[in-house]
């Protein structure tokens, strides 16, 4: 059920903010901004990227403020308190007053919302929440009520991207930006409000016409973005991911594997299966592992992650915050944030798959 | 002059009936947030009886929530010879006693993906993916149960150092289809689930007294289970309500690999 700001247990950061000169002379350069959030996953060069990047996509299809509702909504759906209070902020600044906030939040401002507003906040909880992930009829009815095939895609991106910074934001338990919340509140957020909304809206152009080459790692789900940026994006992060050498590739694809088990998807499954089988596992030996959450060809840091990882689907923040700090004196910082990373992005591809459904 | 009156008396009219209904929406607002703020206690509290999803379902306008089949392990736990136990201590120790007893046990369940959805008596029924889909339900449910073992090991440490009785149990796990959803009437109902395999589970429990063992699984739960887990089986045994006996195994250990993070 989702909860209200202030019910959220947080723990204390799991990993510092890493002051890494280069990266921050690039994230500014590139993406215009760095930031607390991002210097704490700085080590590992495809997160830091994905995290600053995503949050950059722009939205092309989807009525702006539709996509401001969806940030609130699925942030507390997830129960992430760094981005819940993020988005709250957000919200002031774009001049949504704190009582029309608060409805949203408890969802009585359902009631005032037109058939289609509803269902659109009815599918951004839905597929955050994937108890189970929304079936196709969901979407049937977001066409039948004038939205486009585009626009629910890129809805599903923005989801699954919120998805993704919640994750990595709530497992590396992130201390919430409370000056920046605070600001929202303030005289002077409200002074600076049209400056503020607009630097908050800012995105940066990505290929929108990008098709994912045959092999590379869920080229059947990168394919379902097609037509948007969001295929880019997602397909730089999947490689991104499986080619960086913190932690081993087999150990990435089993993750994903774990995750689509978890959410019964018939699409990621045989991806997982494939990317193994270049591993040098048969199929056999991954449904075994699949199925038992072990393989005796795993190392004991491979084999804590894979009890780790299922986890990460559905969870309580103070509850996996914890255990992910013992995974972390398993494994090892950087290869906790690899892990975490992985998971998040493996949660948001597998999300993804029910555009296949 | 009469008209100034007139507008005069008009316009405090105007005003007097924009502050009433200002004063009146504002009571409403305040009767609105009265309203929530009982919904959301109402909520918290209602989601301790009940998976907060089926709660937030109840909560919704068409308020509807159909029964739902469901595969799901459900292990049986229950206290050996505590009935004759009673009867010869203190009431209040005794409660004292049995709620430590299901603190540490729920523990253990939670802590394995299960929950604790009965107690009857000094009787535990706890289920493994009746609320969300869990494809590892079965192996969870195993150690949960072992992690059940141990924490009594713990537990009977604690009681024999305060010179209290030790306790003794019996654990049956089953996997099976059930139907799981809110039974009731407008009177009295809950969230719950029904069907054989919660029988079964309870037959295996008892199985434990005559065998003269504390773990035992069936042959569906064996099934899921890989060549980790440390299994011995036992007689086949007939039991109420089945006519063919019962195959079980006595569960002795696990990999250490298999214990989670």
């Amino acid at each position: 059920m989702a909860q209200l700001l202030n019910e959220i247990e947080w723990d204390a950061p799991l990993v510092p903010a890493v002051l890494m000169p280069e990266w921050e002379t690039e994230a500014k350069q590139r993406y215009g901004r760095s930031s607390d959030y991002l210097r704490r996953v700085a080590p590992v060069p495809w997160l830091r990227e994905t995290c600053a990047s995503w949050m950059l996509c722009p939205r092309t299809k989807l009525p702006v403020r539709l996509a401001d509702l969806m940030f609130l909504v699925v942030s507390q759906e997830n129960a992430c308190r760094y981005c819940y209070g993020a988005a709250r902020a957000h919200m002031r600044m774009l001049g949504y007053s704190e009582r029309v906030i608060s409805q949203i939040e408890r969802q009585v401002q359902l009631a005032e919302l037109n058939e289609k507003d509803q269902a659109f906040i009815r599918f951004c909880r839905n597929l955050a929440r994937s108890n189970p992930r929304p079936a196709h009829a969901q979407r049937d009815e977001l066409i039948r009520l004038g939205f486009t095939q585009l626009e629910i895609k890129e809805a599903t991106f923005l989801i699954v991207n919120h998805c993704f910074q919640n994750r990595v934001a709530t497992f590396l338990a992130c201390p919430p930006e409370v000056t920046y919340e605070r600001l929202g509140r303030s005289f002077l957020g409200r002074l600076l409000r049209p400056i503020l909304a607009t630097a908050n809206r800012k995105s940066i152009p990505f290929p929108a016409d990008f098709a994912a080459p045959e092999g590379a790692p869920f080229a059947r789900i990168t394919g379902t973005f097609a037509g948007l940026p969001a295929a880019y994006l997602l397909d730089r992060t999947l490689n991104g991911a499986f080619d960086s050498p913190i932690l081993s590739r087999r150990i990435k694809a089993l993750m994903f594997g774990v995750v689509a088990r978890m959410l019964e998807c018939r699409f990621c499954l045989p991806e997982s299966r494939a990317l193994l089988r270049a591993e040098g596992f048969s199929d056999e030996e991954t449904d075994a592992c699949l199925a038992s959450l072990s393989s005796p060809r795993l190392d004991e840091k491979e084999s804590a992650i894979l009890a780790w990882v299922r986890e990460t689907v559905r969870y309580q923040p103070s509850q996996i915050q914890k255990r992910t700090r013992a995974l972390s004196q398993v494994i090892g910082t950087e290869a906790m944030l690899e892990a975490v990373g992985t998971a998040a992005l493996a949660n948001s591809t597998v999300r993804t798959a029910m555009l296949l459904e | 002059m009469l008209l100034w009156l007139f507008i005069l008396a008009a316009f405090l009219g105007l005003l007097a009936f924009l502050l009433k209904q200002r004063k009146q929406i504002r009571q409403i607002e305040r009767l609105l947030d009265d309203t929530h703020a009982r919904l959301e206690r109402l909520q918290i509290h209602f989601s301790r009886f009940a998976p907060d999803d089926v709660v937030e379902r109840l909560t919704e306008p068409s308020g509807d929530l159909m029964a739902s089949r469901r595969m799901v392990t459900v292990l049986f736990a229950d206290l050996k010879g505590f009935t004759a136990m009673c009867d010869h201590l203190d009431p209040e120790l005794m409660l004292q006693i049995l709620n430590g007893y299901f603190r540490e046990m729920s523990q253990a369940v939670t802590a394995h993906h299960g929950r604790v959805t009965e107690l009857t008596g000094d009787g535990l029924l706890a289920l493994f993916g009746a609320l969300e889909p869990n494809p590892w339900q079965a192996q969870d449910a195993v150690l949960g149960a072992l992690t059940m073992r141990e924490a009594l090991v713990r537990y009977n440490h604690t009681l024999r150092l305060r010179s209290m009785p030790e306790l003794e149990f019996g654990i049956g796990i089953h996997r099976g289809e059930l139907l799981a959803g809110v039974m009731g009437n407008e009177e009295l109902s809950k969230f719950g689930v029904v069907g054989d395999t919660i029988n079964v589970a309870s037959r295996v429990e008892r199985l434990t007294r005559e065998l003269a063992v504390d773990l035992l699984i069936t042959e569906e739960v064996r099934a899921q289970l890989d060549t980790r887990f440390q299994l011995r089986a036992m007689p086949a045994l007939t039991v109420k309500g089945k006519s063919e006996p019962l195959k079980t195994y006595l569960v002795e250990g696990v990999a250490a690999a298999a214990q989670p993070a």
